[in-house]
């Protein structure tokens, strides 16, 4: 659960802080830091099919189930049995909740025709109101949706609005935290000039159609007295009912670990620091078309089978079986690891459901399968028809998320031709943790694939391009050539070798003869150092003797001085 | 609730069944009581074979305001005979509220 302390926010003060009232909305509290305001109307406006109801009974469920605060759901837009098998299939069970007092449902529909015959008000809303929240002692309400009411009793919206205020102040003299539904008129947050009543808290959501596949958002339009984020978020209905992606705010603590998995490719595992790379991170594979990706995916998957570990495998470009013939070709036995039950497909076409679905989809699976490694193979088919930010904050949120489950994930993405390769069209490169980058290479009429590690978080890794070949013996990395002409692959590769070898031999021969050479060279020098030495040697011995010779005259010619001295002088022995 | 079977009210046809009212009123407001009245005498005339009435407050029977899926006020439920009509507002309206009741109108009243 997100509290409003969990999100790091220098500018607030605790002291200060509104009470808040978690929605338990996957996303959504880190968005609002914490919730909706405590004790006030929360208006929550969108379009038709914008989840707004859901998101209201999301709120109150959340509350009674985890808050200990009751609530009632006053709702005009369907009976109540239908609401109630509409939220079944989110897990979400009404009938329990309303056995157990934490629910009260008060659902019609307002299809039915009333004759109207004179002047009436609408004290019985409020009648329904109290008496619901006075038999579980609710904490939380909401009203669904200011819209159908209006469009009930079309011809006093005076009336109508006169009727709601009332029932406003008296959600707030109770002190009682309302989500408020109501559909977004064209120029004003909604209609029926309600919107200058419920201003303390404005969630806008949203239902475009972008290129015909449908992406849903969120945005938080104000909070009076709370900081929030101000963006646009993309979020989906997925199993659990309101999801919102806040990729800004994604929390970053998942545990890491420390263990190598092995990517099923000798040459591979030697580029990432000998050892593979790590259980839990993700992994990118991007490359242009006909690079091998799918490959290195199904060797992932092949390599963590061989360890006894549970795979899925999403594939949005082939089948199943598509995929199983083709990497027998290159040796992988996927058909063999999905029969010993360690290897599941799940294919589909990208266009079959929107972004947000596809997400919702893969996620129950991982839950069903519960694998250690998943492959998506290509994540890049997923934006089809959806705008990149979409695609890149959706799967922002599903690294996030297998990450956060310890799931190794292995994703592909192809680079269309002519884009720059080092770039993923999905802005997801920065969040991976390995990225490995297939290439092809042209050369000599030949066109051979090539990998390098772009990048390897956490781990020392190879520099180098090595080309990666596929055979029926299975797929391996062998280092290309480098030489003075540049990198050769392929049978310019093998024949640059064979002339290196031939090289080598005469290299070989002649480097004997220098040494050769050399031995000869340090003979001759050994001997002049010799001859040296000898010439030294004398003239050492004829210096010293020379130095005998002169101090035995020096003494001489003193002896003969003092004698001189004695006879001249009374006292010689004095003078110096 | 009893339902007589093969019963086809229509227009200008007098209904075969007695009638039967549920009035949904807030308390004892001068603008509930004057519904009331109006829906009394209202029914004395027309309906001269007698029906029933019955007044719900809706602050004495909050339950049943639920169950009946009641907002406005005052409320009228021509339960029989069949179809059920629903009946807004404090009856000015007298020709409508005739109408709906399953009388003719007269257009001189």
């Amino acid at each position: 659960m997100v509290t409003s302390n969990d999100v790091h926010d220098p500018g607030d003060r605790s002291g200060l802080e509104l009470p808040k009232s978690p929605t338990g909305i996957t996303g959504f509290d880190e968005v609002s830091k914490g919730g909706l305001p405590t004790g006030r109307p929360t208006l929550v406006s969108g379009p038709p099919g914008a989840g707004k109801s859901l998101f209201a009974l999301q709120f109150l469920v959340y509350g009674a189930t985890r808050c200990a605060e009751p609530g009632v759901f006053l709702s005009f837009e369907g009976s109540r049995d239908k609401l109630a098998s509409d939220v079944r299939g989110l897990g979400i069970d009404l009938d329990a909740l309303e056995q157990e007092g934490r629910l009260l449902v008060d659902a019609q529909s307002m299809a039915r025709e009333a004759v109207a015959t004179g002047e009436f008000n609408l004290e019985a809303l409020m009648v329904r109101m109290a008496f619901a929240v006075d038999k579980i002692g609710a904490k939380r309400v909401a009203i669904d949706s200011l819209e159908s009411l209006f469009a009930a009793f079309s011809s006093r919206p005076a009336l109508v609005r006169s009727e709601l205020l009332r029932l406003f102040s008296w959600l707030e003299d109770r002190g009682l935290t309302a989500v408020i539904t109501g559909e977004r008129a064209e120029d004003t947050l909604i209609r029926h000039g309600m919107e200058e009543f419920l201003s303390d808290c404005v969630v806008l959501l949203d239902h475009r159609v972008v290129e015909e596949v449908a992406t849903r958002r969120l945005r938080i339009l104000k909070y009076r007295g709370s900081t929030h984020g101000r963006n646009e978020y993309p979020f989906l209905i997925g199993p659990d009912g309101l999801e919102v992606l806040p990729i800004t705010s994604l929390g970053l603590y998942q545990r890491v670990n420390s263990e190598r998995l092995s990517t099923g490719i000798t040459g591979l595992d030697e580029m990432l620091g000998g050892l593979g790379v790590f259980r839990g991170s993700s992994v990118l594979v991007s490359g242009t078309s006909g690079t091998g990706k799918t490959t290195i995916g199904a060797s992932f998957a092949s390599a963590a089978c061989q360890r006894g570990e549970r795979v899925l495998f999403f594939s949005f470009e082939e089948s199943q079986w598509e995929i199983m013939r083709n990497m027998a070709s290159v040796s992988l036995d996927l058909a063999g690891w999905v029969d010993r039950g360690l290897l599941y497909f799940h294919c589909e076409r990208p266009t079959t459901q929107g972004l947000e679905d596809h997400l919702a989809t893969m996620r129950r699976l991982v839950e069903q399968v519960a694998p250690t490694l998943v492959v998506i193979d290509p994540v890049s088919s997923l934006s089809r028809g959806t705008s990149r930010g979409d695609v890149s904050a959706m799967l922002t949120r599903q690294i996030y998320y297998l990450k956060s489950a310890g799931i190794t994930a292995v994703m592909t993405s192809l680079t269309e031709g002519g884009n720059d390769l080092e770039h993923t069209e999905l802005s997801i490169s920065s969040l991976v943790d390995t990225w490995l980058l297939a290439i092809t290479m042209q050369t000599s009429g030949e066109r051979n694939r090539g990998l390098y590690v772009l990048k390897s978080r956490g781990m020392a890794h190879s520099n180098q391009i090595r080309e990666f070949l596929l055979s029926s013996e299975g797929v391996s990395l062998v280092p290309v050539y480098m030489g003075p002409d540049g990198v050769l692959t392929g049978s310019a590769r093998a024949a640059a070798e064979a002339a290196e070898a031939d090289l080598g031999l005469g290299a070989e021969q002649e480097s004997s003869q220098l040494s050769e050479a050399m031995e000869l060279r340090r003979k001759a020098v050994q001997t002049r150092v010799a001859s040296m030495w000898a010439d030294f040697e004398a003239e050492e011995a004829l210096t010293a003797r020379q130095i005998t010779s002169s101090k035995k005259r020096e003494q001489v010619l003193r002896a003969a001085r003092l004698e001189q001295g004695r006879q001249r002088s009374v006292k010689p022995e004095d003078r110096p | 609730m009893s339902v007589s079977a093969g019963v086809q009210p229509g227009e200008g046809e007098p209904a075969p069944v007695r009638l039967q009212l549920a009035l949904f009123i807030s308390g004892a407001s001068p603008a509930s009581s004057r519904a009331v009245r109006r829906l009394r005498d209202l029914c004395d005339r027309h309906f001269p074979d007698g029906y029933d009435l019955e007044i719900v407050d809706i602050y004495q029977q909050p339950e049943v305001v639920v169950s009946r899926g009641v907002l406005a006020v005052p409320t009228l439920f021509k339960e029989l005979p069949l179809p059920v009509r629903v009946l807004i507002g404090d009856f000015t309206d007298e020709s409508r509220v005739l109408a709906a009741l399953g009388l003719p109108t007269s257009t001189d009243s």
